[in-house]
């Protein structure tokens, strides 16, 4: 326990220090700390060896893979608080847009990528418009149904491969010197990681600003949020098609690396499993939902050699955190900020509005 | 598409809709309870259920020595055969309910969680349980020995009603009937009513609340356990998978009827159940879940609290 | 300048075999505070309920600024106009105190989720002015120095004065405050009755509903009284002092007869 409370302190000393850190060593450790994450695949120590599979194929699937879409699933569950258990089928939208067109047209990736986003975005709206209007339960319920249905849909559909999917997925067409083969998985990793990058800085500035604030108020009182002049519905929806966006590019950039989809990867288990890394890092907070993605979607590849059990210690170890730390690993930031500049304010107690 | 076989054997498929809809009105009884309660979707409900098929194979063949190469058992001794492995599968379906409550959620209620959190902590105990299952099981699935004979009671319309299934109905009605005189008339069901009206007041009136909900879930459990033992005597078979398919639908039956209303959870067992049986005559089996889940949003869609309402009173602000 | 800013016509509010509201008519005219009084359960939370679109009233007509306004989505009658506090505080308690008064602010901006992804400078602008109003607003309220704060940490009476300051974010043409001295020592009390008193003053015109009968003969311009759902007085704070029918109501029993 004290191990516990000594890095909650830490977290709250680190986000001290970046907050009164000035401009120039922010950019430093920023970058400092992206060249690590580039340089990840390079890294060759037995701690973080994954037994049993290659620890740079791991990097991109599942690791990276979970960092993406959590990130993504957070916009939906952790800022805006609607409980979405069909997150994968958004995911699954961008992986057969991809094999699909992959495989049937002569567009490449690159042309594929937004083609892909696009679907997942719309099947967001078409989803989200009708039904975020149910109360938290109910929506838990229609989500969860409509990510069995995609996944049935494309089992019963002999058009697009029925339950054996579609094979021979184009790779994506090189870029600079990188080389997207099956044989190397690095590519891929790095270009999961620029697109990641790229989400984490749009979030973070959603998130300060005025949608930010919206979805702060929805999810703690949809009712206020309406009567504070927050049209809830339509920033309800953006959360929907934002988080479905973010699958979106992962179920493309995932099609493309692992050659030939099955229905079945699709299933339950991935939103769930996504859904756990967001609530077990730290539901809200970017980082935390960073650090619960990397842990889950590691440890089960780091205790391969348990084979048979590791799934039931994964389910062990989800129940025994949530107990000690229902507010994850890493919650959202509960102190108060630290602006010197409202620190000092001189109360003038004669304020005037206009 | 096949209207023909809907047509020609409308009585049929509706004897075993509605034979089906008995168990997932019986499990549907589980979430709505705990819904009631605690406001949460009981995600480990789906296991407990799976325990109660388990525990139903036991008894049959450690405690009555039923071995699947048998002839059925006739009688007294099918009779007893019955009874037993209802009794240990719902006791084992209760107890694993209750273990559950104790383990995923207890806890944290009392540190007053978030809705999100204590999800996470029952997701946890359901992989837990299912993986447990599926090492013991060697992920097969296990045949249930055959403890009566099944027969044709009689024909009507062209349906066969088998006799088996004759024993499901009626049953699940009386436990459906045991459990709606226990909340109606035991102080105990009253104070799971009292809670789920208002908790806030109801511990001020001294309510217990730890033990309501220790005696909801046990409840709910023992419903569950129900259903397993007609489940597996019906379909003779299990497997660590079988909670999540049958959790579905009934969760699906639950919310269908309007999430925390007994009446509604029956309700939508069986409107459930026949749709399923109806719809998959004509569509094929491959598409029910499809079916189901667009029939759920058509409802919702029209009566968002689901087809009876919720118990719960109107939200104030 | 006896230009109505609301109108209620004969409204009347069923819950059930309820009746909450029953042919209730009421105006408040632009620039003065009325007072909405009457003893526990009249009803005066659930006329506050209606004007803001909470419940849509079983029959009669609400108008705001010549505009019928029943039925509307209740986002959009807070962009019209209408701003309200709660007798059960409902802060964002999660949020800091300054983010709560920004997101009032937030309703009149432009700016989407597009533009706030990019950095519109429009968005740029939006953020910054209402940064600064809502700055403004706590300083008016007093809780300047609450602002980095999260609601749920703030004292009991900043709390209430954060809620007007939310409310006032929104630029209102009516504020609508719930019992917002609820609690309130004496001084808190006549202090938050100048603090009412500045809002109208800058050009708000405020619907009050309050038990403190020092603080509304203080404060109000009008008075109106509702008892068990129906109004039973409207005037100045002399006339309805002494209308037999409202001490009726408050001490249960004729005036004469004591
Ligand atoms: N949502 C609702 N459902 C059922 N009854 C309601 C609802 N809202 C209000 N009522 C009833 O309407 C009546 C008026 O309630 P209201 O809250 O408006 O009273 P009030 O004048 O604000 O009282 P107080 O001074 O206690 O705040 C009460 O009898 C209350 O129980
Ligand atoms: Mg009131």
């Amino acid at each position: 326990m004290a191990n516990l409370k000594s890095s909650l302190n830490l977290r709250d000393k680190g986000a001290e220090y970046w907050e009164r850190s000035p401009k120039w060593r922010r950019v430093a450790l920023a970058i400092f700390f992206i060249a690590i994450c580039y340089a990840l695949p390079f890294l060759n120590n037995p701690l973080v060896n994954t037994p049993g599979s290659d620890f740079q194929s791991v990097l991109f699937y599942p690791v990276g893979m979970y960092v993406l879409m959590a990130i993504g699933l957070n916009i939906v569950v952790g800022k805006s608080g609607l409980l979405d258990l069909g997150y994968v089928a958004f995911f699954a939208i961008g992986a057969y847009t991809m094999a699909i067109l992959g495989t049937k047209t002569s567009l490449n990736f690159w042309e594929i990528l937004p083609i892909g986003v696009g679907l997942a975005m719309l099947s967001g709206v078409l989803l989200g418009t009708p039904t975020l209007r149910l109360r938290g339960d109910y929506l838990a319920i229609v989500t969860l149904g409509f990510g069995e249905i995609v996944r049935i849909f494309a089992v019963n559909t002999d058009a697009i491969g029925g339950s054996r999917g579609i094979a021979g997925i184009p790779t994506p067409p090189d870029v600079f010197n990188a080389k997207f083969t099956i044989l190397d998985p690095k590519p891929y990793y790095w270009m999961l990681l620029t697109f990641t990058l790229l989400i984490i800085w749009m979030v973070r500035r959603m998130a300060a600003r005025r949608p930010g604030r919206a979805w702060d108020a929805i999810r703690q009182d949809d009712d206020v949020a309406q009567l504070m002049g927050i049209n809830t519905r339509k920033y309800k929806v953006w959360a929907f098609v934002l988080g479905a966006a973010v699958a979106g590019v992962g179920g493309v950039v995932y099609a493309s690396q692992i050659l030939s989809i099955v229905p079945d990867q699709f299933n339950l288990n991935i939103s769930i499993l996504i859904l756990a890394c967001v609530v077990f890092g730290g539901i809200g907070n970017v980082w935390g939902v960073i650090l619960g993605a990397v842990l889950l979607a590691f440890t089960p590849e780091r205790i391969r050699f348990l084979s048979q059990p590791r799934i039931l210690v994964f389910g062990i170890a989800l129940v025994v955190m949530m107990n000690l730390r229902p507010d994850g690993i890493l919650p959202k930031k509960k102190r108060e900020h630290f602006d010197p500049d409202w620190h000092t304010v001189e109360e003038s107690g004669e304020g005037e509005i206009k | 598409m096949d209207f023909a076989l809907l047509h020609d054997a409308f009585w049929g498929l509706t004897f075993d809709g509605i034979a089906l809809g008995a168990i997932y009105a019986l499990i549907s009884l589980g979430y709505t309870l705990v819904y009631g309660v605690l406001r949460l979707i009981n995600f480990a409900h789906s296991e407990v259920f799976m325990i109660g098929t388990f525990a139903a194979l036991v008894a049959a063949s450690g405690i009555m020595g039923v071995k699947v190469e048998d002839d059925p058992r006739t009688g007294v001794s099918m009779i007893l055969t019955l009874i037993v492995c209802l009794v240990v599968a719902m006791l084992a379906s209760a107890i694993t309910a209750v273990l559950v409550e104790i383990v995923a959620y207890r806890r944290l209620r009392q540190r007053g969680a978030t809705k999100l959190a204590t999800l996470i902590s029952a997701i946890g105990v359901s992989i837990s349980l299912v993986e447990l299952f599926r090492i013991i099981t060697d992920s097969l699935p296990r045949e249930f020995p055959r403890i009566m004979e099944k027969t044709f009671l009689f024909s009507y319309a062209g349906a066969d009603v088998r006799n088996d299934k004759v024993i499901v109905i009626i049953a699940a009605g009386l436990m459906m009937f045991a459990l709606e005189r226990f909340i109606t008339k035991t102080r105990l069901g009253k104070g799971i009513r009292a809670v789920s009206m208002d908790e806030n007041t109801s511990t001020l009136m001294g309510v217990n609340i730890n033990r309501v909900i220790t005696v909801t879930f046990f409840a709910g459990g023992l419903m569950a356990g129900a259903a397993a033992f007609f489940y597996i005597l019906v379909y003779e078979n299990t497997s660590f998978k079988v909670g999540f398919f049958l959790g579905i639908s009934a969760f699906t039956a639950a919310v269908l009827g309007g999430i925390g209303n007994l009446k509604g959870a029956l309700f939508g067992g069986f409107a459930l159940g026949l749709m399923e049986t109806w719809t998959s005559a004509v569509f094929g089996t491959a598409w029910k879940a499809v079916i189901s889940f667009i029939i759920l949003v058509l409802v919702l869609l029209i009566k968002p609290t689901g087809l009876f309402g919720e118990s719960i009173q109107q939200a104030r602000v | 300048m006896s230009e109505n800013v609301l109108e209620l016509k004969n409204i009347t509010m069923k819950f059930g075999g309820v009746t909450a509201l029953n042919e209730v008519n009421l105006v408040v005219k632009k620039g003065e505070i009325l007072a909405l009084i009457g003893p526990n359960g009249a009803g005066k939370t659930t006329v506050f309920n209606v004007i803001t679109g909470v419940y849509k009233p079983t029959s009669g007509d609400v108008v705001f600024q010549g505009e019928s306004i029943v039925g509307k989505k209740r986002f959009k009658i807070t962009k019209l106009g209408i701003a309200r506090t709660f007798q059960n505080i409902r802060l964002f308690g999660e949020s800091s105190a300054l983010e709560n008064v920004v997101t009032g602010a937030d309703v009149h901006s432009k700016t989407g989720v597009v533009g706030s992804i990019f950095g519109t400078p429009r968005s740029r602008r939006e953020e910054k002015a209402n940064l600064e109003r809502a700055l403004e607003l706590l300083d008016f309220m007093g809780i300047k120095k609450r602002a980095g704060q999260l609601g749920k940490n703030l004292p009991y009476g900043d709390q209430r004065r954060l809620e007007i300051a939310r409310a006032l974010a929104t630029n209102p043409k009516l504020l609508l405050l719930d019992e917002p001295a609820a609690g309130f020592n004496p001084a808190e009390k006549v202090a938050l009755a100048e603090t009412i008193k500045k809002i109208r003053d800058a050009g708000y015109t405020v619907l009050l509903i309050e038990h403190d009968m020092s603080l509304i003969m203080g404060v109000s311009d009008r008075v109106a009284v509702l008892d068990f759902g129906t109004k039973i007085a409207d005037g100045s704070t002399t006339e309805v002092q002494n209308d037999p029918r409202v001490i009726e109501a408050y001490l249960g029993a004729p005036a004469d007869a004591s």
